[in-house]
């Protein structure tokens, strides 16, 4: 077969509909004459043929997710997600550990009222009171307007990206083109606030890094 | 709500107070987004919570998006880029399920009884296989190949939803094709297909 010059790029910008009107008659002229571009539009438009098919089997009519307009109400209302501080969880830990050690010995029959106090006394000398109080939230510190949550939040997801891509940069799981378009992502995002200054440095350094 | 009023304009209602204002925009692109998802991550209760986090998103940063491009291709951003981070969190994850497939195609195809039982199953077994291999592309590869095949998006579209410049996107359109090329000629050599 003869060697044809014509950029790969050209047949499927053709299969695709997307090669330059300029360039039409001429590049459909060559498919007249050339076997291997012909070749070439004819497997290509097989292989979207084909995942047409089956993506047309997959989802024969566009469908809609369930519920969503109620689901995303309730979500929005309750805000996002709190962490639970570290306190917390290693007092719960904890509270959990010695609930299945009583239950364990209480199964033998031999806990006794003592045992019990030695050990409450242990985790309040060793941890701090296990029956205080979770403490209120200060009244003058909740965000009372809607906007106002709304820009926390904003600030609150802009700090989450950065910190995600930072990471995955860190753990080498973004290569230099990812994390630069990822930090463009975030620059964008942050328009306005202190959070774009820091994703620009950072979006700096990456690119000294890479031509580096 | 009136039809002919561009997403823009709901956008600028939303601005101003007005809650159906999204409401009507959720109605125009929930069945949109949950496409384009399902066919991304291939698992119905996955695509639906990713849909949820693209209108959630969509409705916390609304207030301060400013159009440089259309609502749906800002839409098409979010979902991608919750897509490609999926995918990416999967990729950690040691096994692959196929499994939900199934369940899928229960709830989304109704069965045909009329027609040749092992013809159907050959058909489902060939449209299963080449399912597969769109799932082999990369999460970008397959991004640019659903956004452009199933979405109606074009190359420059694609570009600015996924934040590539356009020649980016066709050496990932190209890749997409020669790929599933290569992965669906044995299936035709043997006549599968």
């Amino acid at each position: 077969m003869a060697k044809c010059y014509r950029s790969e790029a050209h047949v499927i910008d053709y299969v695709y509909g997307e090669l330059d009107p300029n360039m039409l008659p001429d590049f459909e002229s060559h498919l007249t004459t050339c076997n291997k571009c012909t070749r070439k539009v004819f497997e290509y438009k097989r292989v979207l043929h084909l995942v047409d098919e089956a993506e047309g089997e997959f989802i024969p009519q566009p469908i809609a997710p369930h519920n969503l307009k109620t689901k995303l109400y309730k979500r929005l209302s309750e805000g996002p997600p709190e962490k639970p501080s570290l306190y917390s969880l290693l007092l719960k830990n904890i509270n959990n550990v010695t609930n299945n050690v009583l239950s364990v010995l209480k199964e033998q029959k031999i806990v006794s009222f003592s045992t019990f106090a030695v050990a409450v006394i242990a985790i309040a000398i060793f941890i701090g009171n296990p029956f205080k109080p979770t403490p209120t939230y200060d009244v003058n510190q909740v965000v009372t307007s809607v906007d106002e949550r709304i820009e926390k939040y904003r600030q609150q997801d802009i700090q989450r990206s950065l910190e995600d891509v930072l990471r995955n940069k860190h753990l080498r799981y973004s290569d230099g083109w990812d994390t630069v378009s990822q930090l463009n992502r975030v620059k964008d995002q942050a328009k306005g606030t202190d959070w774009a200054n820091i994703a620009n440095k950072q979006l700096k350094r990456v690119q000294l890094t890479s031509d580096l | 709500m009136d039809k002919l009023i561009d997403d823009e304009m709901l956008v600028a209602q939303f601005k101003s107070g007005s809650q159906k204002a999204f409401d009507e925009l959720m109605k125009r692109y929930e069945r949109k987004i949950f496409g384009y998802l399902l066919r991304s991550v291939r698992n119905y209760e996955d695509a639906e919570e990713l849909t949820l986090e693209v209108f959630f998103k969509a409705y916390r940063a609304l207030n301060t998006w400013k159009p440089k491009a259309k609502f749906s291709t800002w839409l098409y951003t979010i979902a991608s880029n919750l897509s490609i981070d999926y995918h990416r969190s999967k990729s950690r994850q040691p096994v692959y399920m196929y499994e939900d497939e199934e369940a899928i195609e229960k709830r989304l195809v109704a069965n045909d009884i009329s027609s040749n039982p092992e013809k159907n199953l050959e058909d489902k077994e060939r449209g299963r296989l080449i399912r597969e291999a769109v799932d082999e592309l990369s999460s970008k590869q397959k991004a640019v190949f659903m956004l452009s095949r199933y979405e109606g998006l074009q190359i420059k579209e694609v570009a600015k939803t996924l934040g590539m410049a356009e020649g980016t996107v066709k050496i990932h359109l190209h890749r997409a094709i020669k790929k599933l090329q290569t992965l669906l000629r044995p299936l035709w050599e043997n006549n599968e297909l």
